[in-house]
């Protein structure tokens, strides 16, 4: 349980987004390396971490996923608290799920960080013949915003990777090796029976 | 990496129905094939339905009754769900008892409707879920709800195929309650609590069920706001604290929310975390006696996984903790060990409501007025059944399969039914008298060959004194040709002859049967 790897960060992003959108893939898919068409429904928190290399820093990336159906809205302050990052992902053959966007994106901001990064994924890129977002509107949307923005399939695995790495990325640059990062993790183990990564081990690593 | 990472052993679901050509349609299969929708024929199905052992059975840890003790039990049941009023206001001990020992497979889905209310309601209610199914439903509701349809149990086989049977039912049940409570509407828990009535049930008992869940045991869980299920997530809490204070103080300490724990577990009543043959035993429990069940699964689960310094020391963190909470060990997750402790737990029904209140009066301070002020809980079947009390005709079984007066050679005759309740409610075959002992024997039969131990006793039929229980089976006189006849419907009067009333043998579960 947990990497053994050592790491210097631990990021928690969460995922966000309309109900069927394709949030649990998107996770799924960058952590396993897994997709199904039948995942269960999300009903309350599911997580999953992947560390990856960032420079010659290591990151472990905590995501969370949750239900996105509107009523779930009411109990998800506890899923934001503490995190750095965002996806916010809608289907692109499905318009409504892009129209919900900016509520999403208040609800966010009422609930976690001011600096928060925050990505706007349009998922299901397989399915272009169904397309009923247009990809220059969305990144038109993106950027007046101030929001990353990228188009992915989580079922063909395109730009998933790039997506969160992105998003990583980016919460390393707000963030800072010059800020400690505060986690909750404090007795970590920058698992020193490996000791290849000694001298780079940061004496705090936490999440925000 | 990855895998190892993340914990748990993650359920390869590429292999059992991944799709990994990108041409292939989301919406592809309508009514497809098992093979289209990937699967191999080696895949085992259990004896529950589950495919590829999906939902953790392994012939290790089940627990199974030997066959003479489930036809004893199915007796003793069959007994009192013809006499459900009786057994209900004065033997409800009894009734619990054998709750807790488990329900036999082939009652159950009987058992939970007459449990839940949801018998009653139906017969209350005639007509009404046909009014609701053949209405075509917000679209709103509609839209989500079909969603979610292949998301439920999809290593069920049941609900495998897209389209097939299964999802059309929980289609029909989720939409129904949507036109039956549109201030509620549609909650994802909900689905999974319909699939698992559905696994025992036609549609329009699974109806029934969840409405008794969302409402008598379960109010307010799946309203909007989620009001209800914070609350108990706080109670959960509150709770842990004098069963497991060292649970208790990690989670306060690293600041892990109930929420993030107990959401999927109460508001799917357990039945996506337990291996099955746990969730049968948990519900059995639960629509016997209520919510306080389900506080003590929970608190099983916590105090098994956080009970001890030396579990805790593995878990630094709240990420740790919650990553050990999602994959609980299987032996604390196993049936036997899960039954045992649940009826150890010290929480009663009182307890909960009372801390009920205090966590109400402090969210009150704190976040002001309920928005979804949801009726009171209902703790358990008799006091459902006291609430809600129903008319004789109400508990009155139809069975379709009627076993005629006793020829030489006797004759079945097969009811038509709308819906596929055929096995759930029919009564045995009865063997040619003359060969094999039959233990359901009508009053005219020949008297029973002597019982021995480990044979299931016959039930002889008296007239019970007060002549007035309902008959089990309705024995029908050839009036007409002898050849398709169908199925009396269901307002038959009743019968002049009343059959298998009480059982001659030994109710004293202690004398016959031990099994947990």
């Amino acid at each position: 349980m947990g990497s053994d790897e050592a790491y210097n960060f631990v990021f928690k992003v969460v995922l966000i987004g309309e109900s069927g959108v394709g949030k649990s893939n998107l996770l799924s898919r960058f952590t396993k390396n897994e997709f199904s068409h039948d995942s269960r429904t999300t009903i309350g928190v599911e997580f999953s971490t992947r560390t990856v290399q960032l420079n010659s820093f290591t990151i472990k990336a905590q995501i969370w996923d949750t239900a996105g159906l509107e009523r779930y809205r009411a109990i998800t302050s506890a899923y934001y608290r503490g995190a750095v990052g965002a996806l916010l992902v809608y289907d692109i053959t499905k318009h409504l799920t892009y129209e919900s966007v900016e509520r999403w994106l208040k609800e966010l901001y009422e609930h976690a960080k001011p600096n928060i990064v925050v990505m706007l994924v349009g998922n299901k890129t397989d399915l272009e013949s169904e397309r009923s977002v247009p990809t220059e509107e969305a990144r038109d949307f993106a950027e007046k915003k101030g929001l990353l923005f990228l188009e992915t399939s989580a079922l063909a695995s395109t730009n998933v990777e790039a997506a969160f790495n992105n998003v990583l990325e980016e919460i390393h640059k707000r963030v800072g090796s010059t800020e400690g990062v505060r986690s909750s993790i404090s007795a970590v183990s920058l698992s020193s029976s490996r000791g290849e990564n000694a001298e780079e081990q940061k004496p705090c690593c936490r999440n925000l | 990496m990855a895998k190892i990472e993340n914990g748990r052993q993650s359920v390869d679901t590429r292999s059992i129905r991944t799709i990994s050509s990108s041409h292939i349609d989301d919406e592809s299969s309508l009514g497809s094939d098992s093979e289209i929708n990937g699967f191999t024929s080696d895949r085992q199905t259990d004896k529950y339905g589950f495919i590829g052992g999906a939902q953790q059975y392994t012939e290790q840890s089940a627990q199974d009754v030997p066959p003479q003790v489930l036809r004893q039990r199915e007796v003793k049941w069959l007994d009192m769900l013809s006499h459900w009023d009786k057994w209900m206001i004065k033997r409800f001990n009894k009734v619990r008892l054998r709750c807790q020992k488990g329900i036999p497979p082939a009652l159950r889905g009987r058992a939970w409707l007459y449990l839940s209310g949801g018998k009653v309601k139906r017969e209350q209610n005639q007509g009404k879920f046909q009014e609701l199914d053949s209405q075509p439903g917000d679209p709103k509701w509609v839209d989500v709800i079909e969603k979610d349809l292949h998301r439920q149990f999809p290593f069920h086989e049941m609900f495998v195929s897209r389209g097939g049977h299964g999802q059309q039912d929980l289609f029909r049940v989720l939409k129904a309650y949507t036109l039956y409570r549109p201030e509620e509407g549609y909650c994802q828990a909900q689905a999974p609590i319909a699939a698992v009535l559905l696994m025992h049930m036609p549609a329009e008992d699974a109806f029934w069920g969840l409405v008794q869940i969302c409402e008598k045991y379960l109010p307010g869980y799946y309203s909007p706001g989620l009001e209800a299920i914070q609350l108990d997530g706080e109670i959960l809490f509150a709770l842990l604290r004098r069963v497991s204070p060292l649970a208790f103080r990690h989670l306060e300490k690293h600041k892990i929310d109930p929420i993030l724990y107990m959401t999927e577990w109460f508001m799917c009543a357990f039945s996506r975390t337990l291996p099955w043959a746990s969730v049968l035993r948990v519900w059995d429990m639960f629509l016997c006696d209520g919510v306080k069940i389900i506080f003590r699964v929970g608190l099983v689960l916590l105090k098994s996984m956080l009970g001890t310094r030396e579990k805790l020391k593995a878990c630094q963190g709240q990420y740790e903790t919650m990553e050990l909470l999602r994959a609980i060990e299987p032996r604390y997750m196993q049936e036997g060990f899960l039954v045992r402790e649940i009826l150890e737990v010290p929480v009663t029904a009182r307890e909960v409501e009372r801390e009920h209140h205090t966590q109400l009066k402090r969210w009150k301070k704190n976040r002001g007025e309920l928005n979804f002020k949801s009726p009171p809980r209902m703790h358990g079947a008799r006091i459902i059944m006291l609430a809600e009390p129903p008319r004789r005709q109400d508990l009155q079984q139809n069975p379709t399969i009627l076993l005629e007066m006793p020829q030489p050679t006797s004759q079945l005759k097969k009811g038509k039914e709308e819906n596929k309740s055929k096995k759930k409610r029919s009564m045995k075959k009865s063997k040619p008298i003359d060969e094999i002992p039959n233990p359901y024997s009508l009053p005219s039969d020949l008297p029973p060959p002597p019982s021995e131990p480990p044979a299931p006793p016959p039930v002889t039929s008296e007239t019970p004194p007060d002549g007035e229980t309902p008959p089990e089976i309705v024995p029908q006189t050839k009036t007409d040709s002898p050849d398709q006849q169908e199925a009396p419907p269901k307002d038959l009067p009743p019968a002049k002859e009343s059959t298998l009333q009480r059982s001659t043998q030994s109710l004293s579960s202690t004398d016959q049967d031990t099994y947990l």
